[in-house]
């Protein structure tokens, strides 16, 4: 099996509008779970299909089985007008089936190249033709526009450029059908601009595609046609200029969008922290105040200068000038150690990798920061650490089976709670969220939104940083925007425009790429 | 074009041809530091016997090199040569032609590295635990089979290869080019050698990828029990017996050498070439500390402090990046 860049171009052998793939009552069980009730659906060659619906809808277990990783319980396939077993990842990508995964399935030791013909290698009596694969995976890249060089190592590239790899990648196999499962979940806006002009170029060469995605104006944007999966049944499928989001959302969650949004005003208690010209790698001359019952957003693009500065405040980073007052004291952070003492949590961007043991149990997570409190001298008292634990998990409401279910077997908004939970039950002042609801379904969302008051209500004060405009514009207080580093601008709730909020964010860039076309 | 931060040119191959030739640099350095303050390590005599100590682990070193890019690690290594040893030795003594006993041998190695696949593929096992067990089991088959006793091997021709040379070069070291030009080209030249990469790297994507993940596996520990046999012909050739506690402490020794060389024990990482120097560096000190008269002991004390030290800075190298 060679493949080569000749592949680019797919050849799709329907005609669009026709049906390529049809379900025919696919369902799957798992024991004790009906993770997908029998769906009937046809998709059409050539269109952009979206799928949403909450976390647990049943949308991964749909991949699942299109693309041979798992198989079904009962139903049928049709592919191209005949029955498909869809038994093993082998015969789905045969068929012309792949998927882009939200988490990119990539070897990060390889380089570009490599993982791009990985499987299918070229080679020539048994060598590898390595200059052969790059020179080709290059021109592949090249032609989707993507400005990435194919001979370096994947893991030296962001999340978002391995992303496009992924994405790359799955043109190259005779694709004729291609899952994208939450694919800007990590790009920047203009890297997902860059995956948008490359989805609607295989539309344009006829690839169908089944777009799954969280964010409703990717798939308004998108998406010829959408279907709402809840709770494992198909509800509803609708054409894209013959619906709206408020409809979406209803269908996939009983729930208006303004029940998402979750927002209580609190009367601003005392100031909790004050950076007065904070600079360090990254941002520079930044001034921020977070009182108590407040929430203060930063928003600017991925690189803006957002993360690192509350980095820099949390301790990770030292900051080079400018001065943390904390509680009207000034403070040295010269660790995350100390942020921590002073009363800081940080809720990390990754939480996977970052903010908890996967494979300890959810008990043992919510209470990693307190066992000193709940231990005598060096036993820990194990009825303390029951009732923390199951305490935490009523009050955040974590839907879990038991305190002893491990981490790993939570969806990630109830993971995301975990991460802050452990934190509450810290004593914490600050909560600073780095774009917490990254991957989150619109129910966990709101329930993450709500878990905000809560702590509001407490006394604590919130730094929400997010990529998600209408995230930060809906829920913070004061709204500052980023930009290289710097703080351009701030508002009050609600007070600018989205226009307004974009434009400061975006100035420079826009600028440039302006006046390179 | 964009402004996006494209990653810096080239550097990743540089910087392992970088640190291969830094190991070769501290290898030549060690040499020169030991010509200098000893009269006789520059003797013909002394290379050629710090060839032939340093030829078996480097062979070794470059199977487990296998297995560990693929996040694996074989423990059993050691107790094969030791097994294999006794496997030639009776052979031989049993009136086989040469070739046809080295064959077996070799295929005795083969079978354990399929075993070792079996128990990871088909039984779950980590690898950890079923070379482990092979490493404690195949010591007591050995010791049954010869009932704790030394086979003398009855072969002259057979003794003296290890001896002989060619060029100047002893044939134990010829060996160890005839493994690593292959391994070499096998490593980095062929789809095998990159499917080991990738199933160390992430084995999920390698399997989405159509690499035959539980194949791939397999041949990486075939490949170690098959190095680790051919040592154990070399080892028996060379003492001139079979016996199934030689080559003791031989899996540490191969693993050390690999992770000197570069090789990350988290799979993924590692080359053919940095093994074998990180073998010839591990023979260097305890060739330079006997010469030195430094008390054996010791010798296992410098080792232990170098693999702390060089990987220490391997690691800072890969974070600095």
């Amino acid at each position: 099996m060679t493949s080569t860049a000749q592949e680019l171009h797919p050849a799709p052998t329907l005609a669009p509008g026709r049906t390529i793939l049809e379900l025919n009552g696919l369902e799957k069980r798992y024991p004790g779970t009906h993770a997908l009730k029998p769906v009937h659906l046809a998709f059409k060659a050539g269109e952009i299909h979206a799928i949403v619906g909450e976390n647990g809808a049943g949308k991964s277990t749909l991949i699942k089985l299109l693309t041979g990783v798992m198989p079904r319980t009962s139903g049928e396939v049709i592919w191209e007008g005949k029955p498909a077993a869809l038994a093993t990842p082998h015969e789905a990508m045969a068929l012309g089936i792949n998927a882009v995964h939200q988490e990119v399935v990539l070897c990060r030791h390889l380089t570009v190249a490599a993982n791009m013909f990985l499987g299918e290698e070229e080679s020539r009596f048994g060598l590898l033709q390595q200059r052969a694969m790059v020179k080709d995976a290059q021109k592949i890249i090249d032609g989707l526009g993507f400005d990435l060089p194919a001979h370096v190592v994947l893991g030296d590239l962001t999340i978002g450029q391995q992303q496009l790899i992924a994405a790359a990648r799955a043109t190259v196999r005779g694709t004729k059908f291609l899952i994208f499962d939450e694919p800007t979940a990590y790009l920047t806006r203009k890297e997902a601009d860059q995956l948008f002009k490359l989805i609607r170029r295989l539309k344009g060469e006829g690839v169908t595609i089944i777009y799954i995605s969280h964010r409703m104006e990717e798939v308004f944007e998108l998406a010829d046609r959408v279907s709402v999966l809840r709770d494992g049944t198909l509800v509803g499928t609708r054409n894209i200029a013959e619906t709206d989001e408020a409809e979406l959302v209803k269908l996939m969650i009983n729930r208006s969008i303004e029940q998402i949004y979750h927002k209580e005003h609190f009367t601003p208690g005392a100031t909790i922290v004050e950076t007065k010209n904070l600079s360090g790698k990254g941002f520079e001359n930044v001034s921020v105040t977070v009182r108590a019952g407040e929430i203060v957003g930063l928003y600017g693009l991925i690189g803006a200068g957002r993360s690192e500065f509350v980095t820099t405040l949390y301790g990770r980073h030292r900051k080079s000038a400018g001065q943390i007052l904390w509680e009207g004291k000034e403070v040295q952070v010269n660790s995350e150690h100390d942020a921590i003492k002073l009363g800081m949590a940080l809720a990390p961007e990754s939480r996977r990798d970052q903010g908890l043991c996967l494979n300890l149990s959810v008990g043992m997570n919510l209470n990693l920061p307190i066992y000193k409190r709940i231990s005598s001298n060096a036993l820990i008292s194990g009825a303390k650490e029951k009732a923390e634990a199951d305490r935490q998990i009523a009050d955040l409401r974590i839907k879990t089976p038991t305190r002893s279910a491990l981490a790993s077997s939570l969806s990630g908004g109830n993971q995301q709670k975990i991460v802050i939970g452990k934190w509450l039950a810290h004593g914490a002042k600050l909560f600073i969220f780095d774009e917490p609801t990254v991957g989150v379904d619109v129910g966990t969302k709101a329930e993450i939104y709500r878990l905000f008051s809560t702590l509001l209500s407490k006394g604590a004060g919130i730094i929400l940083i997010s990529s998600y405009l209408p995230e930060v514009y809906e829920l913070a207080d004061t709204l500052h925007v980023f930009r290289r580093g710097k703080l351009v601008a701030t508002h009050g709730f609600r007070t600018a425009s989205h226009e307004d909020i974009l434009g400061q964010a975006l100035a420079e860039k826009q600028e440039k790429s302006g006046g390179q076309k | 074009m964009s402004t996006e931060a494209i990653p810096a040119e080239k550097p990743k191959r540089n910087f392992n041809a970088l640190f291969g030739l830094t190991l070769l640099g501290l290898l030549l350095l060690m040499w020169i530091v030991l010509a200098v303050a000893t009269p006789s390590f520059a003797t013909a005599l002394n290379i050629t016997n710090l060839l032939r100590q340093g030829s078996l682990i480097a062979i070794l070193a470059v199977g487990q090199t296998f297995v560990i890019i693929t996040g694996g690690i074989d423990l059993s290594v050691g107790a094969v040569v030791g097994f294999t040893t006794v496997v030639v030795a009776l052979l031989i003594n049993a009136g086989w032609p040469i070739w046809a006993a080295v064959l077996i041998t070799l295929l005795v190695g083969v079978a354990i590295g399929l075993f070792h696949g079996f128990g990871i593929v088909k039984m779950g096992l980590p690898p950890f635990i079923i070379t482990l067990a092979t490493m404690t089991s195949l010591r007591g088959i050995g010791l049954l089979m010869t009932n704790g006793n030394s086979i003398s091997i009855n072969s002259d021709p057979f003794q003296a290869f290890s001896r002989g040379s060619l060029f100047g070069i002893p044939y134990l070291f010829w060996m160890v080019i005839l493994v690593a030009i292959p391994s070499y080209i096998f490593l980095h030249h062929t789809r095998w050698g990159r499917y080991l990469f990738s199933v160390g790297s992430n084995a999920e994507a390698a399997r989405l990828s159509g690499v035959n993940v539980p194949r791939t596996i397999f041949m990486a520990y075939i490949l170690s029990g098959l190095l680790a046999a051919f040592v154990g012909v070399l080892l028996a050739s060379r003492i001139g017996i079979g016996n199934p506690t030689q080559g003791d402490t031989y899996e540490l020794q191969a693993i050390a050498s690999s992770v000197i060389g570069g090789t990350s024990l988290f799979g993924a990482i590692g080359s053919v070439h940095g093994p074998l120097i990180g073998s010839f560096i591990l023979s260097t000190i305890n060739n330079g500390a006997n010469l030195l008269n430094v008390n054996t002991f010791w010798q296992r004390v410098i080792t232990g402090a170098l693999i702390i030290v060089i990987v220490y800075f391997d690691g800072l190298r890969r974070r600095g990046k």
